[in-house]
């Protein structure tokens, strides 16, 4: 993330939004996030996004972030994917995320490439 | 007519003026005075001063009514303004002042007090550090507020909001 952008006071306006979806107990936050936040055109928005999915370590949250197409670890973007993974790896409490990788590596109703991504975090994982 | 009588009345053409310079003293032409081969300009063909005087300036004679009233407003503003300006510069001047005052009325009482580890350097670096978490504690103390707000009605509008800005500038940027 370039310091441009981080001066930029609309993007510190956003990235607070997104820090206070992180911390609301109200579970919708989730959805406002996944819709706005990890659709956004900016590389640095979906950033902020997903690590605040994963930071909020819900089942929900998860979901998004793993066993979704182009979002979180299988966003587009290598930033965005290796960001939400260091988010994942820095977990404290990673029993949730385990579960959520391993149900997208077993179900038949995702794509071979989103397993794929889910199996190599849940290996990084194991080992961290 | 001999030589010397000719040189006698091109020297009369050239030197004697009196005649034009009676009629000089009544126009505003510099060049009324030159006397061309006897011809007097009789007319005045510069606008005569005296003319200019009789006309009264008028700023406002061809606008209409509501033109003046505009303009009128505008100008009223223009001072409003300026009273304005003036009033919160002298706001700002003596906050400072108090400020000023208040800071050297401590820093003197710490000395009165025999406090002599107090520095300079010390007080620059306390106020520098209360001066950096004052902006991010009003960080988050609106990242608290918006955690406690509706996600859908209230939190999403302001993030739609938020990020038009910032594809605007990005957009003004490239």
């Amino acid at each position: 993330m370039n310091n441009n952008f981080k001066n930029n006071k609309n993007f510190s306006k956003v990235s607070n939004i997104i820090e206070s979806l992180t911390i609301n107990p109200n579970p919708d936050s989730i959805q406002v996030l996944e819709e706005i936040g990890t659709n956004s055109s900016i590389d640095e928005v979906r950033e902020l996004t997903s690590r605040a999915l994963v930071k909020r370590n819900e089942h929900d949250s998860l979901s998004v972030v793993i066993a979704n197409r182009g979002k979180g670890i299988n966003d587009m973007s290598t930033v965005v994917a290796m960001s939400t993974i260091n988010e994942l790896l820095s977990l404290e409490n990673k029993e949730e995320a385990m579960r959520v990788l391993e149900n997208t590596i077993s179900s038949e109703g995702f794509d071979e490439e989103v397993k794929e991504n889910a199996r190599s975090v849940k290996a990084l994982m194991a080992l961290s | 007519m001999t030589a010397i009588e000719k040189i006698n009345q091109l020297s009369h053409r050239i030197f004697n003026t009196s005649v034009t310079e009676q009629s000089v003293a009544r126009t505003s032409n510099p060049f009324a005075a030159s006397n061309f081969q006897k011809n007097i300009l009789t007319e005045d063909v510069f606008e005569s001063s005296d003319k200019k005087k009789n006309d009264n300036v008028n700023f406002t004679g061809n606008l209409t009514a509501s033109s003046k009233r505009i303009y009128s407003t505008f100008v009223g503003s223009i001072n409003d303004f300026g009273n304005r300006f003036y009033e919160g510069l002298e706001t700002i001047k003596q906050f400072g002042m108090r400020m000023k005052d208040h800071v050297v009325n401590a820093w003197n009482k710490i000395h009165e007090l025999g406090n002599k580890e107090v520095t300079l350097d010390g007080a620059k670096e306390v106020l520098s550090r209360d001066f950096t978490s004052f902006f991010v504690n009003h960080n988050q103390r609106e990242i608290s507020k918006m955690s406690k707000m509706d996600p859908h009605g209230e939190v999403k509008p302001m993030l739609v909001d938020a990020l038009s800005a910032l594809e605007a500038d990005m957009a003004m940027a490239a």
